[in-house]
């Protein structure tokens, strides 16, 4: 190994991301404390109040999403389903519907005089239509795609053989309980995690319903009382929370580094038994976090006299959308390869370490991500060059994405053992070649999964764009939201749709194209492991 | 073969870089005459009227514009963090508050237009920080099928009577539009008035929704029979056919709640003299036309300009006499207040 170059490289990435992700917050909360005020630091009972609201949302949507989405995620990496290309892209799309519009969804089907009320003849759910269950229930049906393709992609990373073996001696529940799950923890609770994250920053779906949260006294001291400071200090606490939750997260996970190679025959057949209920499981999945929702906004959008008339003008954010969330999500993933890979690589106090920075950076609210990158960029000289222009959304993006994607390529990197670099290193190969030849080919899939995450997550993003876009331009998301504040649920319902079709094109075209791709270069390794090894 | 995995790599990235590089500079190739203004009025209603004036006089306008108050952050914190370097030549605010914070803070510069001829000295600002145009009322909105004409309450303090019990809906008072009204009706009323009112609205199960077109729909689709919101959204309403009509609430008593858009110059900003002709066009009669015709249903304020269909004239109705920077003084504290009594 080459210790000088991986020095390097992974300096580098460390560096940008305490520029992109850090230093925004650094800045802000010095600015913050220039003139703290230590009472403002006391929360009163109902900040309290809001505080343990916004952990009861954070844990209720990360543990509902997880029991949604990890079964699915097994489902679909031990199951024979039908059409599971196509099914596992169903599965996915809820991901990428505005979180805020499937809450507005909800609140067509479930309000005091929505479908449900008037199927039902009287207001049945209103009740429970503003509540917290219903926000957590909202916000699951959005994230737990994460959880399924991070469980899928865990449990496809475990050697078959370890099962095989298993399978000999014990029935496929005891080993999926016994061996496979527990392998595939770490993957499935830092996707929990990162919901978790999500929930607790989202402050649009708990206001539609009416659920009083911590993130809105942050976003209040934004947006009525124009105090960036005071909204610093407010956020301590939500992160704070994050914090806590990350450090429990990581001592439940512990070090579960896997130590086995990846095999090259076949996965055992686990759970063929369960083909049938998995794909009713699945199909109900897909019919209520993706059917109903687009049932009910096209049944809306179809009362638009004129379709064009709407989505008129919205061309250019668009390709400016598509354009810069690939190159977004590209540099995302450029830099948290290297970061996830030293944090797969890192043991003890420094790696989990990692973990809790990556969650509570992810945590920080966009604002003030947004504002500190003002801070930081928007001044006179070379550095000033950058502000107002296209690159300050890369930049953005970079901040609130590297921490997710570096945590997602972490726990897939820890699947693939130590031992192949060192043989590699004895082998005499240098350390970026050991990368490009033996790590980056097998972790591929979760490269893919981190750039389609970071995609997503970067073609949705709001808070930072609508702080840094150059005037002028705009993304499809801010030319959406600036344009819904006067328009009829019809034209809110166009443009939903209209959001997830754009960022649906291509995101099929790859989760149909690249696993016939994956799985032929996955061979190819296997191949040329078996081939090693034999020699 | 490892300077060729590197040489490759190298290649991605420098397609990468040049990628980034090629949309950097996108927004780089400007022709010389434009101008930059942020716009917190609603696209919809702002985009034509920047459009025109493109059209008229050749000059690009780059905008940006804002979301509704509880969707984003807002485009007065991006003012405020770029003041020492602003980008933005002209704020063009659709209320009072977001521009008094911002002359408060040193955001804005003084321009005193030839167009603000003709419009009341009340909606002019005496130091030249701000000029009013084209205004909206805040209004009670109800819906037709549940609720009669005669029936529909005529103040805003009716909405506290036990019966409209469960029945009433307002955004929530700390953002936007809703937050000028609540802190206009603190500065008219007094502290101990309008706290006895909001803990009587809150015993009477207001629904506090996450903006003016949330309770435009919720009247609309008959969740709540009325509610507080904008002239502009209840427009929108009656244009799609729905069952709402509106009340101008406070006609005889406090007057009725008026907020005029906002135009001001934004100080060192880059472009100060286009800045000043955009003000101009934005102060004009022909604006204030556009605007009113328009599904924004913006009230004229210059004499002479028809005004739009069914929204009283300005001159028609006594409307609350106010001073904006004592009500935009109250913000903070209100805000406060609000959140304690109304649990939010």
């Amino acid at each position: 190994m080459n210790p000088s170059s991986r020095a390097v490289v992974v300096t580098l990435a460390v560096v940008v991301f305490a520029l992109c992700s850090l230093a925004p917050v650094a800045y802000l909360l010095a600015v913050a404390l220039a003139d703290l005020d230590p009472a403002g630091l006391w929360l009163d009972a109902r900040q309290r109040q809001l505080l343990w609201n916004t952990g009861l949302l954070g844990v209720g949507t990360a543990t509902l999403a997880t029991v949604i989405g990890a079964p699915l995620g097994v489902a679909l990496a031990h199951v024979t389903l039908p059409l599971r290309s196509f099914l596992r892209l169903a599965l996915a799309m809820p991901l990428l519907l505005p979180p805020y519009v499937v809450a507005l969804v909800w609140t067509y089907l479930c309000g005091g005089r929505g479908v449900i009320a008037s199927l039902a003849g009287r207001d049945v759910l209103s009740g429970w239509t503003y509540s917290l269950p219903a926000a957590i229930l909202v916000l699951s049906l959005v994230y737990y795609p994460l959880s399924m393709l991070v469980t899928e992609v865990a449990l496809r990373r475990i050697d078959g053989r370890l099962e095989e073996a298993a399978v000999v001696s014990a029935p496929p529940l005891l080993v999926l309980r016994r061996i496979t799950l527990p392998l595939a923890a770490p993957g499935v609770l830092a996707a929990a995690l990162v919901i978790f994250v999500l929930s607790v920053s989202e402050f649009g779906v708990p206001g539609l319903l009416r659920v009083r949260v911590y993130t809105t006294e942050v976003f209040t001291a934004f947006a009525a009382l124009y105090d960036s400071s005071r909204a610093m200090l407010l956020a301590v606490p939500l992160l704070l929370v994050c914090l806590i939750v990350a450090f429990v997260a990581v001592a439940l996970a512990g070090e579960r580094l896997v130590s086995t190679r990846r095999g090259h025959g076949t996965r055992p057949v686990l759970l063929e038994g369960w083909r049938v209920p998995a794909a009713v499981a699945a199909i109900l999945a897909v019919g209520l976090s993706l059917g109903v929702p687009l049932t009910v906004l096209v049944r809306e959008a179809l009362s638009v006299g004129s379709l064009s008339a709407v989505v008129e003008g919205s061309g250019r954010a668009i390709s400016n959308s598509l354009v810069l969330a690939a190159i977004g999500a590209t540099a995302v993933v450029a830099v948290a390869l290297w970061l996830g890979y030293a944090r797969a690589r890192s043991s003890g106090c420094l790696g989990r370490l990692a973990d809790v920075l990556f969650v509570v950076a992810f945590a920080v609210p966009s604002t003030i991500v947004g504002v500190g990158l003002i801070g930081i960029w928007n001044r006179p000289g070379l550095v000033g060059t950058v502000y107002g222009t296209d690159v300050m959304l890369i930049l953005g993006y970079l901040a609130r994405f590297v921490p997710v994607a570096a945590l997602a390529i972490a726990a897939v990197t820890r699947y693939v053992p130590v031992s192949q670099e060192e043989a590699a290193a004895v082998g005499g190969a240098g350390w970026l070649r050991t990368m490009t030849r033996i790590v980056v080919p097998q972790i591929r899939l979760g490269l893919l999964t981190a750039w389609i995450i970071a995609f997503v997550l970067a073609f949705g993003e709001l808070g930072v764009s609508i702080l840094v876009a150059p005037p002028g331009e705009a993304t499809l998301p801010i030319r959406i939201y600036t344009i819904i504040a006067n328009t009829p649920p019809s034209h809110v319902a166009v443009l939903a749709l209209l959001q997830t079709a754009v960022v649906l094109s291509p995101l099929a075209v790859l989760a149909l194209a690249l696993p016939l791709r994956a799985s032929a270069g996955a061979r190819r390794v296997s191949t040329a492991a078996g081939a090693r090894e034999a020699r | 073969m490892a300077l060729s995995v590197q040489g490759r790599l190298g290649r991605h990235f420098a397609i990468l870089l040049a990628l980034s590089w090629v949309v950097g500079c996108q927004s780089s190739e400007r022709p010389e005459r434009m101008v930059t203004i942020y716009v917190s009025t609603d696209r919809v209603f702002s985009e034509p009227v920047l459009r025109e004036y493109e059209k008229r006089t050749g000059v690009r306008v780059n905008a940006v514009y804002d979301t509704e108050e509880t969707k984003s952050t807002g485009l007065a914190n991006r003012l405020l963090a770029e003041q020492a370097r602003p980008l933005a030549d002209v704020f063009w605010s659709n209320e009072p508050v977001r521009t008094l914070v911002l002359k408060a803070r040193g955001v804005l510069a003084p321009y005193r237009s030839p167009s603000a001829e003709g419009i009341p000295p009340a909606l002019v600002d005496p130091e030249g920080y701000w000029t009013g145009f084209s205004a909206r009322i805040r209004v009670i909105a109800y819906n037709t099928t549940l609720v009669k004409p005669e029936d529909a309450p005529h103040s805003v303090f009716d909405l506290a009577d036990p019966k409209w019990q469960g029945q009433v809906a307002m955004a929530d008072p700390r953002f936007g539009s809703t937050s000028f009204h609540v802190a206009a009706l603190y500065a008219m009323a007094g502290d101990e008035k309008m706290d006895d009112f909001f803990r009587r609205l809150k015993a009477n199960g207001v629904r506090i929704v996450d903006g003016n077109s949330v309770v435009r729909d919720l009247v609309a689709r008959g969740e709540v029979k009325v509610g507080l919101t904008d002239t502009d959204d209840v427009n929108v309403a009656i244009e799609d056919g729905q069952p709402v009509a509106m009340v101008l609430p406070d006609a005889t008593g406090l007057g009725v709640p008026v907020m005029p858009n906002m135009a001001s110059l934004v100080a060192n900003g880059p472009r100060p003299e286009e800045g000043r002709s955009l003000i101009d066009y934005l102060l004009s009669s022909d604006v204030e036309r556009q605007l009113a015709h328009s599904d924004a249903v913006q009230i004229p304020l210059h004499a002479g300009v028809p005004g739009p269909k069914n929204i009283p004239a300005i001159d028609s109705f006594e409307p609350m006499t106010l001073d904006f920077t004592r009500a935009a003084g109250r913000v903070e504290d209100v805000t406060g207040r609000l959140a304690g009594i109304l649990g939010l």
